[in-house]
């Protein structure tokens, strides 16, 4: 089976440690997107997998086989470059087929994996261009048809849609899902672009500051993240996180907030932190608007509305802390700017550790 | 399905470390083949450029040919005080500081202007035929250059001396003539290099954003205003850098041209260190005494272009290689 | 920049002073060459007398027909092609190889290497040690000799060494995990991407070597090895002080000047041929290579 593990990886140069360790078990098929912002060590990572960079402790092992000291082209694994690294001076189909000319392939089956790769990636017309006369899209499919030709176990795809424009990096995310589905070969996958994180993904695994902070799957890491970082970093707008105390409320913990307060799901972990200072977490969409103040909302001062067309961002402070609601326009538009107050489902609450950040144990909820 | 990092495991881990020796066998091991495409570029520098070096120890030796570098016997200083007290070296000194320094003088500044007129011109392809020819002569031999001069400063059929009949004035022997020597010898290196050497204050103009030309047009400033209060000011630093370069490189006086126009008769204002070094070891066969002015040269020159390359660095924080 | 005609009238009078001056300095570097090749055709009584000034003197190829009778300059000639080609060709298998692996940052001891070529731009032994080494491999005399010992320049080696150290890393990577090893990275990758720094310094060998004349005339002492400058530079000298020379000149329709001027157009001719290609590089060398020329 064609997973990678990674067991305790580092990377130092000299005495200096840029990741400290990663565990990751990428299983066979899978397409797993490491996403961080940049700095935080995914890229090295990728690197080491790949063998472009030297792994300074710990092991690496692809399908079962360990490969620390292997040279990248003896690791079966195929990499896409950011900037492409696409050979100016050859045609599409001589780029596409430089690996298998390296390692010697007869002539005819590298004409009928070209033939193959250019056809399974619309480059077919293309073939005979050199890389100056293509598009930016173009270019992106032919370091992908230079990785896949190869048939490697796994993929590398090192910030791959970075160097495209919005528009282009939606249509190449697709193709890139679909392309995965139909070849099904495990793929890591380096990102600093959430929204590629979230819809490329089997798996995500967040990373910063050269340590995992937790892996998981789209909505799991969307619903229910470890810590305030990975709240933050995920969804856009990010979580809202504002400050609070936990209270004793009649039916359950509540959270107290400068203007109001909400109810909270009424877990063990958060009965056991009444009086705590805390940082609750609210996700923009998840904030319904309330334009009375009424029992069980929390009211905020309505800087701004950002009509976005179906629905609207609205810029309000709780206290001294910035809170962004997410809300639909159809029907709404002339209350938008009444807008008094929030409230949140008790489920959809989340609360982190004031000093640790980490999240109060025992909160999950399904998607 | 979630791992939450663990700061005291992860950060105790340990790498395993190992041995400079052991490192570098790992390294010839997978790079040998960049050691291989290294090893006859660093085999030339040792045998062409790094032997002649140890050579230089010929400079304290009672070099005799038949006993070679390594068996000739040691004397010290000796090369060099006679050296020092010889009347040739010392007006070789002399002329060198004295043909450098006027060199800068004159020829610094020229490819400074050429490229501030060259970026005023708005005809392309005035400027580019302009440009095109001015370079040309850096690349044509001093052998050639030389000839040229000889040919036109020749007393009788020369065109300098010509020009000269039609104004009643007396034909004049220029190159037997020391007073004559260093304004030819320095107006033909300036002649030679300055369009070439405009090239490196050209790019540096070419770095100058049109946005700034655009605003004091637009603030009404004139052709003349822009030159001085924007393009100058902007190559300072290229100007600065070059010079800091030129002064470094003193010592380099292109003495091939010198050897090809100089003769007995003008050796007092033309004779440079390394011309006589070339009369005094390859024509007249003192190795050592050669060696050791040569290794004096060496020395000053070194001193000036480290010092230069220091000074550059500080300035511009963009070292010189 | 913007329209003439939007310049105001003291704009215009400084453009057109500056184009002024600039047409005297291109002009006056052109008119040796056009003295030079106006002697070149002259007969060699009007060039003795001094009557030529721009345009050729009772016009005769004379000088020509000498110089092309004389066996040495054919054999110069050749010896110049031999030295410029073969020459161009050894300094390059030196450098590219020498340049490329001093640009991999994986290379162990790739600063110490690179100081070493450095340091040979800053310290030189001199010309003394240079001649006793080169006589001491036994080079004297040698084609060889010429070829090799002029064969590396720190300042080609390092220009081309800044632009394969421009090259983005990824290109090395990319074609690593293809399977390609150092030599077929430089020869399939590096190789076709450094094309014009490449031809830059290909040019530059080209025209030293067709120009080399001082470590030829030091170190050649066999005729029949010398370069066209090596000859170029005797015949010169030669003919201006022999007298023997110059009476046989008496009647003879060229003279020492018309002589020395058609040997100098000869020699210039491939220079001008060549120089379109040079021009088209070398304002891009100059710059690769740092501000040093």
């Amino acid at each position: 089976m064609s997973g990678v593990k990674l067991q305790s990886i580092v990377k130092a140069y000299g005495a200096v440690q840029v990741v400290h360790g990663i565990d990751l078990e990428v299983q066979e098929k899978e397409f797993v997107v490491l996403v961080g912002p940049s700095g935080c060590g995914k890229s090295t990572t990728l690197r080491m997998v790949a063998g472009l960079e030297e792994i300074s402790g710990g092991e690496l092992t692809i399908d079962g086989k360990v490969m620390n000291r292997v040279a990248p082209k003896d690791r079966d694994v195929a990499m896409v470059f950011q900037n492409y690294a696409l050979y100016p001076h050859l045609n599409v189909a001589n780029n596409i087929a430089f690996g298998l000319k390296i390692r010697k392939e007869s002539k005819q089956d590298i004409e009928d994996a070209v033939a193959e790769v250019g056809g399974i990636l619309g480059l077919t017309e293309y073939l005979d261009r050199k890389p100056s006369d293509l598009s930016g899209g173009q270019r992106q499919r032919v370091a992908m048809g230079r990785a896949i030709v190869r048939r490697p176990k796994v993929f590398l795809f090192d910030e791959p849609l970075s160097n495209l424009d919005a528009k282009l990096r939606t249509q190449m995310r697709a193709e890139i899902k679909r392309l995965h589905k139909r070849l099904g070969v495990t793929s890591l996958y380096v990102t600093h672009d959430q929204v590629e994180a979230m819809t490329l993904a089997d798996r995500i695994v967040v990373m910063n500051d050269g340590r995992i902070e937790q892996i998981g799957t789209p909505m799991e890491l969307f619903l229910n993240p470890i810590n305030s970082f990975v709240a933050g970093f995920l969804g856009a707008p990010p979580m809202n996180q504002i400050k609070a105390t936990i209270a004793a409320g009649d039916t359950g913990p509540l959270a107290q907030f400068a203007g109001g307060e909400l109810a909270l799901a009424p877990l063990a972990d958060l009965q056991n932190a009444v009086g705590r200072e805390v940082i609750v977490g609210i996700r923009p969409e998840y904030a319904q608007i309330v334009t009375e103040p009424t029992a069980g909302s929390v009211s905020c001062n309505l800087d701004l509305v950002e009509t976005l067309g179906s629905e609207a961002l609205l810029h309000t402070t709780v206290g001294d802390d910035p809170f962004v609601i997410r809300t639909d326009t159809l029907d709404k538009m002339g209350v938008l700017d009444a807008v008094t107050g929030f409230t949140a489902q008790p489920d959809l609450i989340k609360v982190f550790d004031a000093d640790t950040g980490m999240a109060l144990a025992g909160q999950t909820r399904a998607a | 399905m979630s791992s939450g990092p663990d700061i005291e495991e992860t950060q105790t881990l340990q790498i395993p470390t190992r041995g400079r020796m052991e490192r570098l066998v790992d390294h010839m091991k997978k790079d040998w083949q960049l050691y291989v495409l290294l090893l006859p570029t660093l085999i030339w520098l040792l045998v062409f450029l790094y032997k002649p070096m140890y050579g230089l120890q010929i400079a304290f030796k009672d070099y005799s040919i038949f006993r070679g570098v390594a068996a000739s016997p040691w004397i010290g200083f000796e090369h060099f005080e006679t050296l020092f007290n010889s009347e040739g070296f010392m007006r070789a000194l002399r002329n060198t500081i004295a043909i450098s320094f006027w060199s800068l003088l004159i020829g610094f500044p020229m490819p400074i202007f050429l490229a501030l007129m060259f970026n005023e011109i708005l005809h392309r392809k005035f400027k580019s035929t302009a440009q095109t020819i001015v370079y040309l002569p850096h690349f044509i031999s001093s052998v050639i250059i030389a000839g040229i001069v000889i040919t036109a400063f020749s007393p009788g059929a020369g065109i300098v001396n010509t020009v000269m009949g039609w104004f009643g004035l007396d034909p004049i022997y220029f190159l037997t003539k020391p007073e004559w020597f260093r304004p030819i010898f320095i107006g033909t290196t300036i002649w030679q290099e300055a369009g070439f050497q405009s090239i490196v204050f050209l790019a540096a103009i070419a770095g100058v954003s049109p946005t700034l030309y655009e605003s004091a047009v637009v603030d009404g400033a004139s052709r003349w205003q822009m030159m001085w209060k924007i393009t100058i000011p902007s190559i300072l630093p290229t100007i600065i850098i070059m010079l800091i370069i030129r002064i470094g490189n003193m010592l380099e006086v292109s003495f091939e041209m010198i050897i090809l126009l100089y003769q007995p008769s003008t050796y007092e204002t033309a004779d440079v260190v390394n011309t006589f070094i070339y009369r005094q070891g390859l024509q007249n066969g003192q190795y050592d005494f050669a060696a050791a002015a040569g290794l004096f040269n060496a020395v000053v020159a070194f001193v000036l272009v480290i010092g230069a390359n220091t000074i550059a660095k500080r300035f511009s924080r963009t070292s010189l290689w | 920049m913007a329209n003439l005609n939007l310049y105001s009238r003291s704009d215009k009078r400084f453009v057109l002073i500056n184009m002024f001056l600039i047409a005297i300095f291109t002009i006056s570097t052109m008119y040796p060459f056009i003295y030079i090749a106006s002697l070149s055709l002259s007969s060699g009584f009007a060039a003795r007398a001094g009557q030529v000034v721009l345009t050729p003197i009772d016009t005769t190829i004379e000088a020509y027909k000498y110089i092309l009778s004389q066996r040495m300059f054919w054999v110069s000639y050749g010896n110049t092609f031999f030295y410029t080609i073969f020459g161009t060709i050894t300094s390059l298998l030196f450098l590219i190889p020498g340049a490329y692996a001093l640009s991999r940052p994986q290379l162990y001891g790739r600063r110490f290497f690179n100081l070493m070529v450095a340091f040979t731009m800053w310290f030189n032994a001199g010309l003394i040690p240079f001649f006793l080494n080169m006589r001491d491999l036994g080079l004297l005399d040698s084609y060889i000799g010429i070829l090799i010992g002029f064969a590396v320049n720190g300042f080609n080696l390092i220009l081309l060494r800044n632009f394969f150290e421009g090259v983005p890393s990824s290109f090395e990577e990319a074609a690593r995990m293809d399977g390609a090893n150092d030599f077929q990275v430089l020869w399939k990758v590096y190789m076709p991407l450094a094309k014009p720094a490449i031809a830059t310094v290909a040019l530059f060998c080209l025209v030293s070597r067709w120009n080399g004349f001082f470590w030829a005339m030091v170190l050649l002492r066999d005729e029949e090895k010398i370069p066209l400058q090596v000859y170029l530079r005797h015949t010169i000298a030669t003919l201006s002080n022999d007298d023997e020379f110059g009476a046989t000149l008496i009647d003879a329709p060229y003279s020492v000047e018309t002589v020395s001027a058609a040997i100098i157009v000869c020699s210039i001719i491939p220079v001008l041929i060549v120089y379109p290609f040079i021009q088209k590089y070398f304002e891009k060398g100059i710059m690769l290579g740092g501000v040093k020329e």
